[in-house]
This record gives C-alpha cells, structure tokens and sequence, in this order.
C-alpha cells in the first residue's frame, strides 16, 4: 500500500476520476465477454475460417516483431547512446507511424512495395510479394507499431548507466561483449515490454493491413467482413475469441517481464 | 609504467590541455583537483574510453594512444563503483576471468582468494544493490585487482562513503597498494585523502597539471594561490617586495625583510604571503629567531567543532587570519581565549611561504 496522505476531497476527486476511466475501458470488453452464447462459442472455435485468421494474426505479428526487433534494438541503442547530427530527425521519423492514419500508411506502403514500384518490383521479382499476403500482412503491422519497440528499447537503454558499458571495456570486454554482456541483460524487460506492445499493437491493426492485404484474412478484417456481410450476430463471437486470447497471451508474458522479488 | 604527453581533448564543455605526466611501478600518484576541472575525463582517457585528440599515452613504453580499452590492462573504480546491478558479487567479480575464457574452476578460486584478501567471502552470492558502500568499493577493487592489471585507475573512490567507513577504505587501499604493489593513479577533490595516500601529488586546474611533486613539497611550495587554497592553507598576506628585495607585508605593521629560500623573481613586486595554521603561534615564547615576526592580533571568532576549536584574529591594520587548536592545545594555554581580546600571535618562519600575487 502506498502511502497516501492529504486531504480527504483530494483523494476523492483523483480516485473518482480514475474510476470513470477504469470503467470506460472494462465495461464494453465485459459486456462482449459476458454476453457470449457458449454454444456460438463453441461453434466459432470449431470454426477452421475463424482459427486460421486468429493464428495468422499472432503469426505474422510475431514475425513483424521478431524482424523489428533484429533492426530497432541497435537503432534504439544508437538513439539512447550517441548524439549526432540529424538525431532529432530520426528520433521524430521513428514516432511518425503512430502518428499518422494508419490507412494512410496502408496506402504509402502500397505505392513502394506494390508492383508499380520499381522497389516492389523487383522484390517481386525475386520472389517476395506484399500484396495479398502474409509477407505483406507482417510489412503492414510492422510499420505501424515498430515506434513502440523502439522507443521501450531506447528507454530501457538509457536507464543504464553508461558508467556499466564502460567498465566492462576496461575489464577486456570488446563493445559487442559489453553490449550482449551488460546493456541486453539489464534492458530486456524494457524491450520484451516493448516487443510485447509491439505484438498487441499488430495483431490488432486493421487500417494499413486492408490496404495491402484483404486476403488472406486476419482475424480483425474477418471481424468487420463478418459484421459487414452477417450483422453483429456473427462478428462478436469472433471478436470475443480473439480478445479473450490476447489477454491470455498478454497477461501471461506481462506475468514474465514484470521484475520478480529478491528473497 | 605510464607516461602521458602532452594531452589536449576538447569534449562538451571538458576539455584537456596539453597534460604531462608519468606514474612510476608501484607509484600511489594522487591526481587533486577541484570537481568539474576534467579529472574524470582524463582517467577515462587514460583508460582508452576517449581518445585524445593530440599527444600520446604510453603504458609501459608502449604507445597505447589508439588502443580500445579492452586492450590496455587497466583497473577503473570508479566513484560510485559501477557494480553490475544484474550480477551477484561473486559473477562481477568473476566477469573479466570470464571473459578471458577461464574454466569455471580457475574463476572460483580467483574470486575466493581475492574475496579472502578483501574480506569480502561471505557476500559473495548477493546482488550489488544489497550492499553498503564499503562493501561495494571492496568488490569493485576487486573486479578490477582479479585481472593483475598493470594500473588501477580510481576515480573519487572514497567520496560516496560515510567519514568512518572513508577512513578505514582510505587505511584499506593503503595496505592493497603496499602488500599488491600496483600502481595506482587516484583521483580526488579531497585533500587529507591525498596526503593519507599519495607518493606524489599532480594538481590540477580547468583541465591542465599545473603542479607536481611530493605532498610535504608541495605543500611547503605551493606554485600560486590557487594550489595553496587547494592545499588548505587559508592565510594570505598581501606583501610588497622593495627594490632592496625587502618584503612589506600591508596589514600586519612593518616587518623585518625575511629571508626566504627562494627568493622572488626581480619583476615579482607583488606576493602573497602563505601561512599555514599551524605555523600560527599563539601566545609565542620570546623570539629566538623562529619567528617572522611577532604582532598583537584581536580575537574576532571562535568557533567549535567536534574535534577542534577555529580561531580567527584580526590585526588593527586589516589583516585577518585564522588557526585552529585541538581541544588539547586549547587546555594548555596560558590564558583563556575569549573573543575581543587582543593576543600576541607568533608567525613562524617554518611554513610561512610565498606566492606570487595575481
């Protein structure tokens, strides 16, 4: 318990506020859990349309992740680490998907990566489409949530103590050594943080990905497809599944980067 | 075993100027300073964190200038210790070993007869953040001792301590540098630190060295002023030098011309006088030629610590001064001292010195 003290009316505006907040976001998940028909349920899990669009979504949220993740981390420890010129442009070009209407970002990525593109192209000359598919899915997720890996990353980076870096130099570690050795290990919480909104924040996009990929389905398309061709009915027991999922899979890596007590 | 010359680095708002120096085999050099005059930046030079952007480091007669840290065989402490916050005791110390690709084996026994040296064995599996900082000081020397580096490097190792446990770190790395023989470079702001430790003494100011030698020397010869304040002395005499070389010192009276052991330049025509307070005598037997000279002075303060009492005088001539007795001295005076009273106050010869004024 944190100690709180202060004046009665304080705590109560604060703690009221608070409570209004609290039930806007857990009241419509409530009322969508709760009033799901377990036979529909059932019937949706057995349903191979619906299974296939909820694996494809964690998959090619994953893999927009694991990619990120392989190219955002050294970007975040350069971001976190030195200073050079232009470094406030970059910092604010990393922020720009979030910002942005992630149509829009759809779009933008359609006019590079489509064949009309020499880039587009010529990957797809070499074998690698991004319409209609799930190299393009990953693409589209990625693009929209990679600031959120980053900038957990780069805030992981900086609460570390440069002094650490420097000593396990002096102590024969080369910058790779002292990277692996002492910077990853204290800020992997941050970054698995980070990853982990990163992966929430890609499985549920929908904007970008229509754009570059109607087909195959991911699970929030299939959910507007269904409201959209069927009505309500048929496209809540699908968005029921799918956030009862997420929160399972969230809660349970939450449960992993959350810092353990020391006996 | 190091030789540094002529360092310049310019980095934000640090920078070096054209710094010289050696530390000998098995040399305790203390680098003192006042913070910010770039002290931590040169040991991290030294230690190949920066580069210079002129002159050469030699480790060893080798011109180590462009080596990567890793490569120079260096022991950095620093201030506030750097532990690993995500290892145990036992894997910080273990980590350069490690690195070096000893068998676990080889490890243990390292960290268990250098934690045995330090005392340190029955902390060995907690984390740093458990410790005290004693503690912590002691796995940091011997993170750093474990590797037999050719130098320890120490920045402000002592100032993050609590007076009692300074005190004993401060006895502790006296007794590593005798048994071990390494040689140290240590940097400080505080000056009994460095008179409790060094060999020799490098002083430094706005980023350059601009004064060297042994502690008793250089404290007996302060170069200006500035290293004087450095060194604690705390009275100075504007003084007048006459063109038969005799010395008027405004604010005390006349004065017979002393002679010192070095004399001023001709073109010095304006010193300071540095007086030490101990060689402030009061209540001076009768001049047997120890003395400068002996003036009545009017007690203006007195003020009492745990360990000693601070007195200040003032001379009717606007001089002021200022010494301090132990409780022991102030038991054997011949007369209490009560403010506003006027004493006869003593300057003795030995330890009165010169610098040239600004």
């Amino acid at each position: 318990m944190i100690p709180f003290s202060g004046r009665k009316s304080f705590r109560f505006a604060f703690s009221g506020l608070g409570v209004i907040l609290i039930i806007l976001i857990a009241v419509p998940l409530l009322r969508m859990i709760l009033s799901a028909d377990p036979e529909v349920m059932r019937s949706t899990i057995a349903d191979r349309e619906v299974m296939a669009s909820i694996f494809l979504t964690l998959r090619c949220a994953l893999w927009a992740t694991i990619a990120c993740a392989i190219l955002g981390i050294p970007l975040a420890y350069l971001l976190a680490r030195w200073n050079f010129p232009g470094k406030s442009l970059v910092q604010g070009l990393v922020d720009i998907p979030v910002m942005i209407p992630h149509t829009a970002a759809g779009i933008a990525l359609l006019m590079v990566y489509g064949r009309n593109f020499f880039l587009g192209k010529t990957l797809n000359e070499i074998g690698l489409d991004f319409v209609g598919t799930e190299t393009g899915i990953s693409l589209a997720m990625a693009y929209v949530s990679l600031p959120f890996l980053v900038n957990a990353a780069k805030d992981g980076f900086l609460a570390i103590d440069p002094k650490l870096e420097r000593v396990a130099r002096t102590l024969g570690a080369s910058p790779w050594q002292a990277f692996f050795r002492v910077s990853i290990p204290l800020a992997w919480r941050s970054i698995l943080s980070g990853s982990i909104m990163m992966w929430a924040r890609g499985i549920s996009e929908f904007g970008a990905v229509i754009i570059l990929a109607y087909h195959p389905m991911t699970a929030p398309i299939l959910i507007w497809e269904r409201f959209q061709a069927y009505g309500l009915k048929y496209a809540k027991p699908v968005a029921v599944l799918l956030i009862l999922l997420c929160l399972l899979i969230f809660a349970l890596l939450r449960w992993l980067a959350e810092p353990k007590k020391e006996t | 075993m190091l030789r540094l010359v002529d360092i310049s680095l310019k980095l934000g708002n640090f920078s070096l100027r054209n710094i010289s120096f050696d530390v000998k085999r098995g040399e305790y050099v203390v680098l003192l300073g006042p913070t910010g005059t770039g002290k931590t930046v040169l040991l991290e030079t030294i230690a190949g964190l920066y580069h210079p952007d002129s002159g050469n480091i030699y480790l060893k007669d080798l011109d180590v200038t462009r080596f990567p840290p890793e490569t120079r065989h260096l022991g950095v402490v620093y201030q506030d210790y750097a532990l690993f916050p995500h290892l145990t005791v036992h894997a910080n110390i273990a980590f350069g070993l490690k690195l070096m690709g000893k068998t676990d084996r080889d490890v243990r026994n390292a960290v268990s007869k250098m934690a045995h040296f330090l005392d340190i064995d029955h902390i060995l599996d907690r984390r740093p953040r458990l410790l005290s900082g004693g503690e912590r000081q002691r796995v940091a020397l011997a993170r750093a001792l474990i590797l037999k580096p050719y130098m320890l490097l120490l920045d402000e190792p002592l100032s993050a301590l609590d007076r009692l446990t300074r005190d004993r770190l401060r006895r502790e790395l006296k007794r590593i540098h005798g048994e071990i023989g390494v040689s140290i470079l240590h940097i400080t702001h505080d000056l009994s630190e460095a008179f409790f430790l060094a060999d020799r003494l490098i002083i430094m100011k706005d980023g350059a060295v601009i004064q060297e030698g042994n502690p008793e020397e250089t404290l007996r010869h302060p170069g200006n002023r500035f290293v004087a304040e450095l060194l604690g002395i705390e009275n100075f005499i504007p003084a007048k030098i006459g063109p038969g070389g005799q010395v008027f010192l405004e604010g005390l009276g006349t004065s017979d011309p002393p002679l010192f052991s070095s004399e001023p330049g001709e073109k010095v025509k304006k010193i300071y006088l540095t007086i030490p307070g101990w060689a402030i005598d009061l209540f001076p037997a009768k001049d047997n030629g120890a003395y400068l000279s002996q003036v009545n002075m009017r007690v203006v303060g007195l003020n009492h610590t745990e360990a000693y009492m601070e007195i200040e005088l003032e001379h009717e001539r606007g001089a002021r001064l200022s010494t301090t007795l132990s409780w022991r001295e102030v038991t054997m005076l011949p007369t209490p001292i009560e403010s506003g009273k006027i004493i006869k106050v003593g300057l003795l010869k030995e330890g009165t010195y010169w610098v040239p004024g600004d």
